[in-house]
């Protein structure tokens, strides 16, 4: 069929127009966006499987109010420029509740947008402060960075019981809120920083680091990154010869980091949302139905925004989906709610608090070690 | 020691560097054009060659495999890509050379999946041979190796052999040359075939120092292997070579005592326009 004619085009959008109302006004349209393509699409790929499962489950069970859920998708290719125009166009659709399943860079972006447009915009695992600092229609349901850098303090004084760390900090917000979250808690357990590298998103050669790793000689390594930098970083470390204990960050809980690293991620030792272990059931139940559905071990990613999805939906449940103001208030009276990341609810800022899981790996899977549950320690900051 | 020990992780990315500029400048000096989808070629070599010793088992295999698919793929990009665009300006051809690099970095995404895949068995990077204080994994000493000996043997081709002898008739003056029968078409298949081979290697050897292969790994080589070209002086193999160590080393230092202020990335573009204030030319060029 040629699509040239003026007339041709009228019928097609008349029909167009004619199947897609009825469905759109019978589900509940949530917004979604994530790094679909680019040097993030693998995290962007489980983060929207986390959510699709989370919309099946719900769905299945029989939807919200009757209703069935329908995520609205969209590709910010982890890019901030992308997250302007794709936050407009969700305003301009009319949609109540967008979550981001992406990066800091994109979800600061679109932050101020949302929030200007008054609709409740979830951050699944986005960890840059300024997110939630946009406005009360912001949420987080995943660790600030800081908060994560002061367990991981606890975690090497208390549990391991080392003092001389060397920090190996990826030079991004991440990495950098780690660090300082890190540094700022490290007195209060005895732990020293003797020394502190930072490398480049884009770097997978660490020569020049494992050299001066080896000449420092600490006892315990803290190493902030993702898979795709700190697979291959661990890698050279251990291949160059470092024994010292590794402990890592959610950015590793993924089993790409087990199948880049390989051997040389036996031992190491990551804060997390996720305890493959656990016995919370919404938590077992997640990991179980996630590797089900997918084929592929749960990780954290998806956890948080199946998490995010969920308190849309439990919103959703209390004050109906059509109102942003309403759905707002009821997001911010989350409270004590089991979900796939734990019992998390929110502060007066929109951040979570929720226990630290740490896990290691040991034969190839993520294994519990420990939890650290320090309402103080963790607490994320209120303002 | 240390210091010692950050110079040669210096020199051995300077060998990689050197490896894949060798390939631009050749290309640069034959056609004028900044052949940035060198890079494409450098993933496709690391791909194959991964693939090849995951399945075999064999790094021989791999290495083999991998320089014939990049040698492959390298003149098929000069004629489908560049050969209909030759009439035009440079910068048309520059502007192609970065669409078939992001087309093949998604396609490889497609195919092989987003996520970088790692050795099986990565023995060369697990083995270390110590020196005194000093340690280096086989990989290391293979680059350093491989980069050298694929280097003479290019210099040997150009200054021994006849097609050495047209390819360097061609490159000063393409018409003379074709008047004394030298097929010039050929030579610049010739130059794209060896160019390829030189990154499709480097690229297996630069997954194996890594310990990964992904999509994107050819994109920042290659933009890299720009700036050094034009540190070397346009065209010129000697200072292209010498710009590939010098600026491996720079980085070697400079990830450890400038990390704080500047990325990797960006010492290898301070490093380029610190030179060229000084010197404009490049660093063997000679002055116009």
């Amino acid at each position: 069929m040629s699509l040239k004619s003026p007339s041709t085009l009228l019928v097609a959008a008349a029909l167009a127009a004619a199947f897609a109302v009825p469905a759109a006004a019978q589900n509940i349209r949530i917004g979604f966006h994530a790094p679909l393509t680019g040097f993030a699409a693998s995290d962007g790929k489980t983060a929207l499987q986390g959510a699709e499962l989370a919309v099946e489950q719900i769905n299945a069970a029989g939807g919200v109010n009757g209703r069935k859920l329908e995520l609205v998708v969209q590709d910010d290719q982890g890019k901030p420029d992308q997250a302007l125009p794709l936050a407009n166009k969700y305003i301009g659709e009319g949609l109540k509740v967008v979550i981001s399943g992406s990066y800091s860079g994109p979800t600061r972006a679109a932050a101020g947008v949302f929030q200007n447009a008054r609709i409740p915009y979830i951050t699944a695992y986005a960890i840059h402060p300024d997110i939630t600092r946009a406005g009360n229609f912001m949420f987080r349901t995943s660790f600030m960075g800081e908060v994560q850098g002061r367990a991981a303090v606890k975690l090497i004084g208390d549990s391991l019981k080392k003092r001389k760390v060397t920090l190996l900090t990826l030079n991004n917000d991440f990495g950098q809120a780690l660090s300082a979250g890190f540094k700022e808690a490290a007195g209060k357990f005895g732990v020293q920083v003797t020394s502190e590298y930072t490398y480049a998103m884009g770097d997978r050669q660490f020569g020049s680091i494992v050299a001066s790793v080896k000449k420092d000689d600490p006892e315990v390594l803290y190493i902030s990154g993702y898979f795709f930098n700190g697979g291959p970083l661990v890698a050279q470390l251990r291949a160059g010869g470092v024994t010292a204990p590794i402990v890592g960050t959610e950015g590793f809980d993924t089993h790409n980091f087990i199948s880049i690293a390989k051997d040389a991620a036996e031992g190491v030792i990551i804060t997390t949302s996720l305890d493959r272990d656990t016995k919370l059931p919404e938590m077992r139940q997640f990991i179980d139905d996630y590797e089900k559905r997918f084929n592929v071990g749960a990780e954290m990613v998806a956890a948080s925004t199946h998490t995010a999805v969920n308190v849309v939906a439990a919103a959703m449940r209390k004050v109906g989906a059509d109102d942003s103001v309403k759905l707002r208030e009821a997001i911010a009276a989350t409270k004590d709610m089991a979900v796939a990341t734990g019992r998390i609810g929110f502060n007066a800022l929109g951040e979570v608090y929720k226990a630290a899981q740490i896990q290691i790996i040991k034969g190839g899977k993520f294994r519990y070690y420990a939890v650290i549950d320090d309402p103080v320690l963790l607490a994320p900051p209120t303002k | 020691m240390y210091y010692v020990e950050l110079l040669l992780v210096g020199l051995v990315w300077g060998c990689t560097y050197a490896m894949m500029a060798l390939g631009l400048t050749l290309v640069y000096g034959l056609l004028r054009i900044l052949h940035v989808a060198q890079a494409t070629v450098f993933t496709l070599g690391a791909y194959v060659g991964l693939l090849v010793a995951n399945h075999t088992g064999s790094l021989a295999a791999a290495f083999v495999a991998a320089g014939l698919a990049a040698g492959a793929l390298g003149p098929l990009i000069y004629r489908l890509v560049y050969q209909p665009i030759l009439d035009k300006p440079p910068f048309v051809a520059l502007v192609a050379s970065i669409g078939v690099l992001i087309a093949m970095e998604d396609g490889f995404r497609l195919v092989f999946g987003p996520y970088g895949l790692s050795f099986a068995k990565n023995t060369w990077f697990t083995t270390s041979l110590r020196f005194g204080g000093l340690s280096l994994n086989l990989v290391q000493i293979w680059i350093a190796i491989a980069a050298v000996v694929l280097l003479l043997l290019f210099a040997l081709f150009a200054t021994r052999t006849r097609a050495g002898v047209a390819w360097r008739a061609t490159v000063s003056d393409p018409a003379i040359a074709e008047s004394f029968g030298v097929s010039v078409s050929g030579v610049r298949h010739l130059s794209f075939f060896i160019a390829s081979v030189l990154a499709g290697v480097a690229g297996v050897l630069v997954g194996l120092l890594n310990n990964l292969v992904e999509p994107g790994m050819g994109s920042v080589i290659s933009y890299k292997g720009l700036a050094i070209i034009v540190l070397g002086g346009l065209g010129n193999v000697p200072g292209t070579l010498l710009a590939s160590v010098l600026l491996g080393v720079v980085e070697s230092f400079g990830t450890v005592y400038l990390d704080k202020v500047m990325d990797r990335d960006a010492i290898a573009f301070m490093f380029l326009i610190v030179v060229l204030m000084i010197r404009p030319q490049g660093l063997l060029g000679k002055a116009h």
